[in-house]
């Protein structure tokens, strides 16, 4: 899914062009429309908690995926502030 | 073919790399290629069961113990291995040949060790064997990394022999079976493969020992080092519920890591730790379709791990560089590469369609069976977090991203074949995963076994992945610009002395320093004076007080007061009553205790 798009991709350009978008906006819409058409099995069915019942929700999976990799960038982003060093940090030439 | 029933695989390798060693390149390498084949057919010979009982030092050896898991294992160790030889082909070092295959022998030797001691016979000489795999790059920071790695390793290895050494004191037995709950040998021979296994807080040899390699090295000691001890992990602790939150962690750990890594090579590394992390989840969860699931992802885990350091080494091969900053807009001149790696990225990714997806899906599922909800909701979440990583992040930092005016040849014929053999592995096995599953322990447990009943009878399964993935893909590219590389690199949990020890030390500074200066400034300069002064005034001013009527009484003139009660002062802070004033106040004190005495009584 991935690889459709990124034959879109303008060379020589360090950012991802309209028609890239286009495709990735439509794709994850496709992603979403299909769930309409299948039954998903139920998830956790003895667990009594909210958040498991929250997990056979529609685009549980979407807003997963969203959530997850937006809160893992964010996340590396902070962590970054604390752990990144130069290259030479540790006497070594890079 | 009974002859090779009998013989342990790993000692084919071992003693086809003593050979090897006396011959001339081309030799040698065709010769490593041919005995990962002969490994392969030795392999698919051997039958069930145990055998070859040689004594040492009154121990009785199993030099061979056979069954379905063993075997998996053997499968995969032996593949990666003809397809990384015939991949490496453009490398004639004489070291790198030997090592490899002493490594890849002696991995196997564990596989298939029955009993302790061959067990960690084998352990040891992996990690020596490994070793020249990093120093064959021969830089300073190789031979630096190569020493550090070694001696993780050792230490690792001695935790191990500890483990060995109390659990065979206690039971009396050297086999290597189930380790009992509770005792402290199981747990020290634990932490020994956990070190191997590269589980955090011990996981930061891995990324800085195997980007280091060479670029054959780097191919096959993805493979090995932590799939042995996953093997081990199976074989000795199923069920332990405590690595259930160490493989959740070593999952999140490997994405976060990488995605603020810069060199292509490292972030592999680091992707490595966070797919060993489902693993070690499922050895954690433990039943039969658990453990099923941990080897179908080991076997796809290596091909596709094995497919994305090749790529990357053969960038690295011909642009001489590995950082995301030097590299880019590659697609252009290593068409062939892109695409390649381009598939091992999205098999390790779980993309429906390739390996990844077949194997990956049995260990998240088992933790949805057995409602294990936060270690479901975790693996999930990771699953996503791979795809942000090495499923996009390497592709386009490498492949696409900026073109940074490279223009290198295609990788050479023989890299593209042995990426070209476990590419279609990759995409084989997704479409059609029966030789797979058939392999497996505990088979039977597994209900979708062919292409149908995978794709189209949980198609809604097949959604829900794609859901997970094109928006996890979303997310990459809105964040894009907060993706940015930067030339640095990331401190491990070294960070706790190295800058938590500064920090703690200026907060200290800080604090204690700050609670001396109030001190200082509020309790010796400003309190102590004022109570010398208090000391020095107060005699004065009460005598003045007791005085004052007296005084107006003798002379009302307020002059003559102030004058008086100066002089009272000046008296009393010299230190030059006459006796009379003295003798007066004496008379006061004695007379108010008498009566706070007499009212007190």
């Amino acid at each position: 899914m991935s690889e459709t798009p990124k034959k879109e991709f303008v060379p020589d350009k360090p950012i991802v062009s309209r028609k890239f978008w286009m495709a990735l906006w439509f794709t994850c819409a496709m992603s979403v429309l299909l769930e309409l058409t299948v039954h998903r099995h139920k998830h956790f069915d003895g667990v009594d908690s909210a958040f498991a019942s929250a997990t056979n929700w529609f685009g549980f999976y979407v807003a997963l995926g969203f959530l997850a990799c937006s809160g893992a960038i964010l996340l590396a982003k902070g962590l970054g502030l604390l752990l990144k060093v130069r290259e030479d940090y540790y006497n070594d030439t890079p | 073919m009974t002859l090779l029933n009998g013989i342990p695989p790993g000692f084919i390798l071992i003693l086809g790399a003593i050979v090897l060693l006396l011959l001339p390149a081309t030799a040698r390498k065709a010769g490593a290629i041919g005995l990962a084949a002969l490994g392969f057919l030795a392999i698919s010979q051997l039958e069930d069961g145990s055998r070859l009982f040689p004594t040492l030092l009154g121990f009785k050896l199993t030099l061979l113990r056979v069954d379905p898991t063993s075997k998996a294992f053997g499968y995969i160790f032996t593949l990666c291995a003809f397809a990384a030889f015939i991949f490496s082909w453009h490398e004639k070092s004489r070291t790198e040949n030997t090592a490899a295959l002493v490594y890849i022998g002696s991995a196997l030797g564990v596989v298939f060790a029955g009993d302790m001691i061959t067990w960690y016979v084998c352990w040891e000489l992996m990690a020596i064997a490994s070793t020249f795999l990093i120093l064959a790059r021969k830089t300073e920071r190789s031979l630096k990394a190569a020493q550090r790695y070694i001696l993780v390793h050792l230490a690792g290895g001695l935790i191990l022999l500890t483990g060995i050494l109390l659990t065979v004191h206690e039971t009396g037995s050297i086999a290597f079976n189930q380790f009992p709950k509770g005792e402290i040998g199981s747990w020290f021979i634990l932490l020994g493969i956990l070190i191997n296994a590269a589980a955090v807080p011990f996981s930061s040899w891995l990324p800085d020992a195997y980007p280091e390699s060479t670029i054959m090295g780097g191919v096959i000691l993805s493979a090995y080092t932590t799939k042995t001890a996953v093997y081990t992990l199976i074989r000795g602790f199923p069920g332990w519920e405590i690595l259930v939150p160490i493989g959740c962690v070593m999952t999140l750990y490997g994405i976060i890591y990488a995605l603020l890594e810069n060199d292509m090579r490292r972030i592999l590394a680091y992707s490595i730790i966070n797919q060993v992390g489902f693993m070690v989840c499922g050895v954690g969860i433990g039943t039969n379709l658990a453990i099923a699931g941990v080897v179908a992802h080991a076997f796809c885990h290596i091909i596709y791990k094995a497919l994305l350091w090749m790529s990357a080494g053969a960038v690295l091969y011909r642009t001489g560089k590995s950082k995301c900053t030097e590299l880019g807009g590659l697609y252009k001149t290593m068409p062939i590469t892109m695409v390649l790696g381009t598939i091992g990225a999205l098999a390790i990714s779980g993309v429906p369609f390739t390996s990844g997806f077949v194997s990956k899906t049995i260990i998240v599922a088992t933790a949805e069976q057995n409602n294990y909800l936060w270690a479901w909701l975790v693996l999930e979440i990771a699953s996503a977090g791979v795809f942000l990583h090495a499923g996009i992040k390497f592709p386009y930092f490498v492949f696409f991203n900026v073109d940074r005016g490279l223009r290198p040849k295609e990788a050479p014929k023989p890299m593209i074949i042995g990426m070209g053999l476990l590419a279609f592995l990759c995409i084989y096995l997704g479409c059609h995963p029966a030789p797979l599953y058939n392999i497996l322990p505990y088979k039977t447990n597994l209900e979708s076994t062919t292409f149908s009943a995978i794709y189209v009878d949980h198609f809604a399964h097949v959604v829900t992945m794609f859901q997970l993935l094109t928006f996890s893909a979303l997310a990459f590219f809105v964040f894009l610009p907060w993706l940015k590389r930067t030339p640095t690199i990331s401190i491990d949990f070294d960070w706790f002395y190295r800058k938590g020890a500064k920090l703690f030390y200026s907060a200290m500074d800080r604090s204690l320093n700050g609670l001396n200066g109030a001190a200082n400034k509020y309790v010796i300069k400003t309190f102590l004076p004022a109570l010398a002064r208090f000391a020095l005034i107060a005699p004065a001013t009460l005598t003045a007080i007791v005085l004052k009527p007296v005084w107006r009484a003798l002379d009302p003139d307020e002059d003559s007061l102030a004058k008086r009660h100066d002089n009272l002062v000046a008296k009393f802070t010299t230190g030059t009553l006459p006796i009379a004033y003295s003798a007066v106040c004496v008379l006061i004190l004695l007379t108010l205790l008498i009566l706070i005495g007499n009212a007190t009584r």
